[in-house]
Formats: C-alpha cells, structure tokens, sequence
C-alpha cells in the first residue's frame, strides 16, 4: 500500500517563526487524525499538501506528486475544509458545492447533478436551495463538507471540521468524517487538536508539536508502542514488600497505591513477580499488561514538546 | 409498463473526465458574472447592475427613436456621433465601473472562499484573470453596447455611416474605443477592490480616485496653467475624450491633449492599476 501523503524533513518557515520544523510523516489509506494542540503546524501542513505554499526545506508527496511543482494536478485531486468561514452567505448550498465541483473539473451537467447527490448524502437534501448564510453553524459544516467531497476526490483534508459545533452536531459531523473515509472510499485527513474525536474516528494518527512530528502510526501501534509494564494491584499484603522483593531481584518496581509497576523487561518477570507474590504472602486482584492510551501518547509528546 | 424510475440520489465515484485549469477559469468568468448581475441571488442583488445597464442604454434607445419618429433634416442636426455618445453615458458608465468589480472581488477574500478557489486547480494568476475577464465583460456591456445599439439603430433606418467601409470603421472605432473603456476601468477598479474586502468602501475608494485625479489635473492644467498634459491623467475624462478622439472627433475646447498623450496616460494608469491588484493577490496569505 503506497502513502498517500509522504513528509520528509519539511521545513516552512513564516518570517521569524518556525511553522513546521523537520516535520516527517506518512499518511496512508482510510482516516488519518493530524493531532497537535493550536499553533501546532497543522493548517500550515495542509497548505503545504494543497501545495498553496513552498517548504523552505525538505520534501513531500502527494498522491505521488510534488505538490509545489504538481499543485494544478494535485489539487484536482483533493477536497479541502479549511477551518475558517470560507462559504458565501447569499449562494444557496447547491450553487456552490455545484460551482465548485466545476472548478475542479467537472463538466457542469455532472456538477449539477452531483451538488444534489452529495448534499443528499450529507442530510441536506432538503436545506439545499436555501442561502448559506441562512443556515445554522452545523449546516454550514456540512455544506463545507459537500464541496469539498462533490468532485469525488482521492484526498479530502479537513481543518477541524467541528469548531463550533454543540455536542449532537458534532457526534453526526464525525459520522460523517466516518462516513466518508470508510463507506464512500476516501482517504481523509481529519486535522484537530480534540483528541477523543480523532481518537474515535482514525484509523492513524499523526501527532504534531511544535511543528514536529512527535508520533505517528495506527492507533494500536500508538497504545503498545510504549515501554511495557505489568501492573498488579494488591488485594492483601504489604505493597512495599513486593517492591522490594524485586528489586533484589533486579527488576524495577515502583508503588503506585495499592498498585505495584512493573518494568516487563522480558518473560522471565512473570515467574519472578509469581515467586515474590507466594513469598510475600501477598493476595492480588489483578495482575496485567499496562496499556498505553493515545491520551498518554498526546499528553507524553506534549511534555516532550514543552521541555525541548 | 410503467414509466417511472428509482434513481440512486447517493453517493457515487466520479470516473469521467476532470477537464482542466482552462474549464476552471471559464467557469469562474461565468459564475462572477452571474453574480454582479445578480442571477441565481436574490431579487435585490438584480435591481442595480440591471438599472444601470438599462440607463446606460436609454441615450442611443431614444436617439434612434428620435431617428425613427423625426423628419431626416432634423435628426441631421439634433442626432449625436458615435464619438459625442459617451458624453452621454460617461457618469453611468463610471457608476457601472464603482459597482461591478467590488463585487466580482471584495465578497471572495471577506467570506473566506478565495481559499477554496485557491484550494482547487487555480493558480493565483488564473484566479485574478478569471475576475479581469469577468468584469472587463461587464463592462464592455456599457461600453459597447450603447454606441453599438446606436450604430445599429441607424443603420437599420440608413442613418449609420456610409457603405460598407464606413460602416466597418464605425464598428472598427466602437469596439476599439469600447475595448479600451473596459480595459481601464477593469484594472482601475479591481486595483481599488484589491485593497479592501469591503464593497463600499472599494465603491467609494474608487469614486474618490476618479474625482482626486480630475481635481489635480485640473488645478495643475488650468488653476496653475501648467502642462495640458496632465489632463491625460484625469481618470473621470481623459479616457471619455480619449474614445472620442479614436472615433476621429476633434478636441473639446478646454481638453486639447493628443490623442497619443492620452493613450499613454490610460496606458499607464490601466498597467498601474494592474500592478496593484496582482502585487496584492501575490502576496495575499490565504491560509497558514
């Protein structure tokens, strides 16, 4: 499966600041949630995707192109959502997302019929004919949407697609975000510094800080790719017993409450931590892998981040 | 048998074909004009630009009528020239100019969908030459179309030129100088329109340049008695005096600037205006 998006080293710079500092990632096939707290570099990859601006270093690769070079062919490829207002208050939905379609290539009978289909799909069969700036903020989403997926796009990037949205709008934008990468066959870059709503939609995560890719993969190689540890949590006995234990036997241990964790350095720390658990005398109600959460995986780049 | 149909109203993949960056510029030149003549918006939106253009057509409607009604001694000497015509609708045609590009350009950059254009296979320089070509189009309508409503009305009633050949270089001077109209105050007002996202401001910056230019041309020219020449740079006459002079029209009393003179100073404020509105759109961040 060949990347849909492909970053090496990419620098851009915006006068006096560093907007993306050797930012590498891979992009693939389905959802891929571009995460990173505001100020991130975020929209400033997308530019660069979109091939709207020139990297001041490294390079990239869009559907196989150069963006910069290619960006007629590229953008005739992609849909785009910025995160701003970018919709005409006195057009109705259909003349737009129609218009649109046209400007990325579409002959105007296709546009026109497309317009209704995808405003349809997007529960806006309806509403299509009224004045954008007559709708409510979640409608305006959905026509954002609608545009930027009419021309039947390979790429669709979506600049936080649920500012502003109250929590019902929301649930049914992500379905739809949902919707479109899984059922109507899209690739989406789904950019947000929300992490449960990328969290819920992605099937990969890139994670910027600073401008710096800071992790990136699938969402189950982001939760196991932290260092293993076992963690037990006492039921009865003295928890401090247990660390000591181990630690004469050369493991680390540390005590968490009643939780005692453990650094799973390889298997053998299952039958040292068995052996010291009978000697101890000490009970437990569970004993597991510790999972790492994408939450922790954020929150650890953040910190890494603010300590650089 | 029946007739009727289900159709599919989902979703489908696309695999016609995607024409190019030529398509996309056409169909912006047509979606801006629809929109400065208001079609598909709302009833309001349609009442100026078709006001205007209708006032601007009302000068040569009734002179052709007078030409129709009126006995041929008295139309010889009550009728206009082609040249005379744009006396007529010169103050029309600058209302057109304060209109028509503030809202081919200004409500792109204020809604925020200049980003979306230039998120799809649009260059920036396409983007500003699909909005020239739209409004020089606009305007073309009150800069052609009343003298050549005029020269078709009386050739219709054998008042037009003479021949064949007089006919051809009275069309050959009204798109000329019509042409030329347009050009300027395409790039005049799409400078002005370049600098603001708002329309009336656009409208009314470029109202005040026009009168600005003519003031200071006339102070220096008459208050001062410096150069005539600078009467070439009046942006509110100079170019109406200019399409008089293309249609071979002698100067008026107070305006004897060449012909030349005057090519050079629209020359040159049409590639100025220009500059402005391309620096602009170059350097414009969109999206960061």
């Amino acid at each position: 499966m060949s990347a849909v998006i492909e970053a090496r080293d990419v620098i851009k710079r915006w006068g006096a600041t560093t907007a993306l500092n050797r930012a590498s990632l891979s992009v693939g096939r389905g959802v891929t949630g571009l995460l990173g707290a505001n100020g991130a570099g975020k929209t400033t990859f997308l530019g660069l995707v979109l091939g709207m601006h020139r990297a001041d270093g490294g390079s990239m690769s869009v559907l196989g192109m150069d963006p910069w070079s290619q960006g007629l062919e590229v953008r005739a490829l992609i849909g785009y959502a910025p995160e701003h207002d970018a919709l005409p208050p006195d057009v109705t939905a259909h003349d737009l997302v129609r218009h649109l379609a046209q400007i990325h290539g579409l002959p105007r009978r296709e546009a026109t019929a497309r317009a209704s289909d995808v405003l349809y799909e997007l529960g806006l069969g309806e509403e299509r004919f009224r004045q954008i700036g007559t709708m409510s903020t979640g409608q305006k989403q959905r026509v954002k949407l609608a545009q930027a997926i009419a021309h039947d796009p390979r790429l669709v990037l979506l600049d936080e697609p649920t500012n502003g949205l109250d929590p019902m709008q929301r649930d049914e934008m992500l379905a739809l975000v949902r919707k479109v990468g899984h059922q109507l066959g899209i690739d989406v870059v789904l950019s947000s510094h929300l992490l449960d709503e990328v969290e819920r939609v992605s099937d990969s995560v890139v994670i910027l800080d600073a401008g710096r890719t800071v992790a990136g993969g699938t969402i189950g190689e982001l939760e196991t790719r932290a260092e293993a540890e076992l963690v037990v949590e006492v039921d009865t006995g003295d928890v401090r017993r247990l660390v000591t234990a181990l630690k004469k036997a050369g493991i680390a241990a540390i005590a968490d409450g009643d939780r005692v964790i453990i650094a799973l350095e390889n298997e053998r720390v299952y039958d040292v931590v068995r052996d010291a658990l009978v000697a101890a005398h000490i009970g437990i109600r569970r004993l597991e892998r510790r999972r790492t959460s994408l939450q922790d995986v954020y929150l650890a780049a953040g910190a890494a981040g603010a300590e650089s | 048998m029946t007739a009727s149909r289900i159709y599919d109203s989902g979703y489908r993949p696309y695999d016609g074909p995607r024409l190019g960056a030529g398509h996309a510029t056409r169909s912006l030149v047509t979606h801006t004009l629809q929109r400065i003549f208001g079609l598909h918006r709302p009833a309001r939106t349609k009442v100026l630009p078709m006001l205007i253009t209708a006032i601007a057509f009302l000068p040569p409607a009734v002179f052709v009528g007078l030409a129709a009604f009126l006995p041929k001694q008295l139309t010889d000497a009550t009728l206009p020239t082609y040249g005379d015509i744009y006396g007529f609708i010169s103050a029309v045609v600058l209302l057109f100019v304060m209109f028509v590009a503030p809202e081919a350009l200004c409500p792109d950059r204020r809604s925020g969908v200049l980003s979306l254009y230039l998120a799809a296979p649009l260059t920036r320089a396409r983007y500003l030459a699909a909005k020239a070509g739209a409004v020089g189009i606009a305007l073309l309508f009150v800069t052609l179309g009343p003298p050549l409503l005029l020269l078709v009305g009386l050739s219709l009633q054998s008042a037009g030129p003479d021949g064949p050949g007089g006919l051809a270089l009275a069309l050959l001077r009204i798109v000329g100088a019509g042409v030329t109209l347009a050009a300027l105050y395409t790039a005049l007002s799409m400078g002005a329109s370049s600098l603001t996202d708002r329309r009336a401001v656009a409208a009314a910056g470029t109202f005040i340049f026009v009168q600005a230019t003519n003031a200071v041309a006339a102070i220096i020219a008459f208050g001062l008695n410096g150069p005539k020449w600078v009467l070439a740079f009046s942006l509110g006459r100079a170019p109406f005096e200019l399409a008089r002079q293309m249609h071979g029209e002698r100067a008026i009393d107070d305006f004897h600037v060449a012909t030349v003179v005057l090519a050079i100073g629209c020359i040159t404020w049409t590639l100025a205006a220009a500059a402005v509105a391309w620096r602009r759109y170059a350097t414009l961040q969109v999206t960061r």
